[in-house]
């Protein structure tokens, strides 16, 4: 048993809050999910992307064949930690091409895509930005269901479909998409692979959805007749539901960090701010702040006990669940406390959060706009613990 | 960082998990409740032929050397099987001894403890029902070469079976509360004055009132110094408190185990009603919560372990074991239906326990407070 890091990860998260120091502005918090919307807000962030893939930590865990530097998974949980709590934007390269695109081409690309596209992410340019089509209309947290099909015709792929609540798609150069590729297999789930387009193709078109914060995050995307070259199968075909489930099981376990970095972050700023104005002073106040405290602390360690398994080679199963539904757990006690320890200054639009009623730079009552949805995305909390069930508890199929 | 156990803990946590699992049933646990004694004596000779006594200490005293780990995962074991022991008392008292006593100390009792030939408590609480040294009012005068020990202790565990007391006491007013405390070692069969009440707790774990009537200690028994026992006092709810919550994951776990084998066993409506979202996503919730707690346990303990400051995460430990084992057990007894709410089945026998888990070595609220301290220096 041990609880420290190597003198390794403390040298790195050094540097990168020194990085954090220089290069964002004095001040600089963050809100999550922020950086699509805007466009100033996008530029900057691709900016900082440029810069971190220059220092080599985009995809610091990537072999440096394809532009990472074999760092260790302690190695990229400071770096996530860190970045989520300096708010360093640009570190996902869209929503996914970092978390899961890249690391699911090295388990299940080819070697052509392998070298078309993962040195592309690690660049942090523009054209390795990457949104990923999973949900529809009819197929949310039923994903299995989706629709969309693609038909093999000669050497191509032929798209029809819609995809919907797809982050990013109007930032994003590639999309990472779920279709049907055999609707008469037996089984739902033996009907899908995956395939890479291009989001400049023919037939893509793309219609924003602003949430009700005024932020536009995501997107609907039509395909209709999109034509992809049949190299953009990646791995079997109609084993795509397989690949997805191994490989995003996997790469959850990279979100955790920077949620528990976001998290203490905005209890770091409740703190001082309960300091600042003497409410620290207030009994119940300092109650709110301990158990807030103690939750960020659990979470740490959860996510920690995540990367300490998958760097023994384990594959995690439900821990990457059970981090997401404790990460959504915390951001809303955060919300709701924070907010009422902001009182009615926490009612300022996130979007005027530079305004001067506004504390803490908007970070908390975006926060609290933003939670219910970010509880929703990636998997409802109630589908998580459908998998902690099944596979932390080994109970029935519960639906 | 490393979160798992080293291949020496691993064999000790199966050893203990194995005699506990032989000798410490659940009717053995019914049995005890009603035993005058409380615990087993033939299992307590057994548990020091194991060693376990003597764990931490070194082994010039008898002990065999392993750290405050290997404390912890025997009595994280202890807690899954809810043992009736002075075993908690006894070590806690122990690791005070060999923190805060003089060679002289050491040499006559950590052997005798290593041995399982002493059983020793904490006479500590007081009637204010809180680990605050305001509350430290038993009085101790010195005259000559003693000490005249006046006033009444409370929730003092075993006192009625111990050989020797630990005994917090006022030895002088002073501007700080804290100041003018001294702990002294008082030996039950040599002293008069003394008179044992066990308290009827829903537990039955044998928690006693201590009365104190003029009694003599002699001043080469005091532990640490004169005045300045309150360090003594902080060192035991700081290690108590670690400890307690270790038998509380052990606890927790247990329970959590019980309900998720009769949730899959348990049909309605042609299904195991585990297959329904309400139970599931409800053991869901609870294995999220018991998992995190282990490991904010398991990180005060190491701190301790390796001596970083670790009043923060201890009582981050505490505040949040009081919450989950509570939880954990009423959501336990919910899961059972209404089999859960009788004396036959076991997971009652753990909600019985949750109250002195709970308000030992401080409650939910005195760690909010000692956490808002730390956050309030940061």
């Amino acid at each position: 048993m041990d609880f420290k890091f190597g003198e390794k990860e403390e040298a790195l998260r050094e540097e990168i809050r020194e990085f954090a120091r220089e290069e964002l502005p004095p001040g600089w918090l963050t809100v999550m999910l922020e950086e699509e919307s805007r466009d100033e807000d996008w530029a900057f962030a691709m900016s900082i992307s440029k810069k971190l893939s220059e220092r080599g930590w985009l995809t610091m865990s990537w072999p440096e064949e394809y532009g990472g530097k074999g760092a260790s998974l302690w190695e990229q949980l400071v770096y996530l930690e860190e970045s989520g709590y300096w708010g360093i934007p640009g570190t996902m390269m869209g929503i996914s091409g970092v978390a899961w695109v890249g690391p699911s081409l090295m388990m299940y690309g080819s070697e052509e895509q392998k070298e078309k596209y993962l040195p592309l992410i690690a660049s942090g340019e523009p054209d390795g930005v990457w949104c990923t089509g999973y949900s529809e209309p009819n197929a949310g947290s039923d994903f299995a269901n989706i629709q969309t099909r693609a038909v093999r015709e000669e050497d191509e792929y032929v798209i029809n479909g819609q995809k919907t609540w797809t982050s990013a798609a109007h930032r994003a150069r590639w999309c990472w998409l779920a279709a049907v590729t055999n609707p008469n297999a037996p089984k739902k789930h033996q009907r899908i692979s995956v395939l890479i387009v291009d989001m400049k193709s023919k037939g893509v078109t793309v219609n924003p959805l602003v949430n009700y914060a005024g932020y536009h995050i995501f997107n609907e995307v039509f395909f209709d007749d999109v034509r992809v070259p049949e190299s953009s199968l990646v791995g079997e075909e109609n084993r795509g539901w397989y690949q997805l489930m191994t490989s995003l099981a996997y790469e959850r376990g990279s979100l955790g960090p920077s949620g528990y970095g976001y998290n203490k972050r905005i209890l770091d700023e409740l703190v001082r701010y309960a300091k600042e104005t003497n409410l620290f002073q207030k009994h119940e106040i300092r109650c709110k702040l301990a158990d807030m405290a103690i939750e960020v602390e659990m979470q740490r360690m959860l996510v920690s006990q995540t990367t300490w398994k998958m760097s023994k080679g384990e594959m995690p199963t439900y821990e990457p669940s059970r981090d997401k539904v404790f990460n959504d757990k915390v951001q809303e006690r955060l919300a709701i406390t924070g907010t009422e320890i902001l009182g009615a200054y926490s009612q300022i639009d996130p979007l005027h959060r530079d305004s001067r009623w506004s504390k803490l730079r908007g970070c908390v009552e975006s926060l609290y706009w933003l939670f219910p949805g970010i509880s929703i995305s990636a998997g409802t909390d109630e589908i998580e613990k459908n998998i902690i069930g099944q596979f932390g508890l080994g109970l029935p199929k519960s639906y | 960082m490393d979160f798992d156990l080293s291949g020496d803990q691993k064999i000790l946590q199966t050893s203990v998990r194995e005699f506990l699992n032989k000798e410490c049933s659940k009717d053995k646990v019914r049995e005890l409740e009603e035993d005058e004694r409380g615990y087993d004596i033939e299992m307590w000779k057994k548990m020091a032929e194991l060693e376990w006594m003597g764990v931490v200490f070194p082994e010039e005293y008898g002990g065999t050397e392993g750290d405050f780990i290997d404390l912890m995962i025997l009595v994280e074991e202890m807690g899954r099987y809810i043992l009736p022991s002075p075993f908690f008392s006894t070590i806690l008292s122990s690791l005070s001894i060999l923190e805060y006593g003089d060679e002289g100390q050491k040499e006559k009792f950590l052997p005798k403890i290593a041995k399982g030939e002493e059983i020793w408590t904490l006479a500590l609480m007081e009637s204010s029902v809180t680990y605050e040294a305001s509350g430290i009012k038993l009085r101790a005068i010195p005259e000559k070469e003693e000490y005249i020990l006046e006033g009444t202790k409370l929730f003092v565990p075993y006192a009625h079976v111990a050989d020797r007391l630990l005994v917090v006491a006022r030895t002088s007013e002073e501007k700080n509360p804290k100041d003018g405390i001294t702990v002294f070692i008082v030996d039950v069969a040599k002293t008069k004055g003394l008179e044992v009440e066990v308290i009827p707790t829903a537990a039955h774990d044998k928690q006693c009132e201590v009365r104190f009537d003029h009694v003599k200690v002699s001043k080469d028994n005091v532990l640490g110094d004169v005045g300045r026992g309150w360090d003594v006092v902080n060192f035991i709810i700081q290690r108590g408190a670690v400890l307690k919550c270790a038998e509380m994951v052990g606890g927790a776990q247990a329970v959590l185990e019980m309900a998720n084998d009769y949730a899959k066993e348990r049909v309605q409506f042609d299904r195991p009603i585990g297959s329904f979202q309400a139970i599931q996503h409800k053991l869901a919730d609870m294995f999220t919560e018991i998992e995190g707690l282990r490991y904010l346990v398991y990180e005060a303990a190491w701190m301790i372990n390796v001596g970083s400051p670790s009043d923060l995460l201890i009582s981050m430990g505490k505040a949040k074991a009081n919450e989950v084992y509570q939880r954990t057990c009423i959501e336990g007894i919910r899961i059972h239906g209404a089999i859960g709410f009788t004396r036959e089945e076991d997971v009652g026998l753990y909600y019985l326990r949750t109250k002195a888990a709970e308000f030992a070595f401080g409650d939910t609220d005195s760690h909010r407070k000692q956490i808002a301290i730390e956050l309030e220096r940061s």
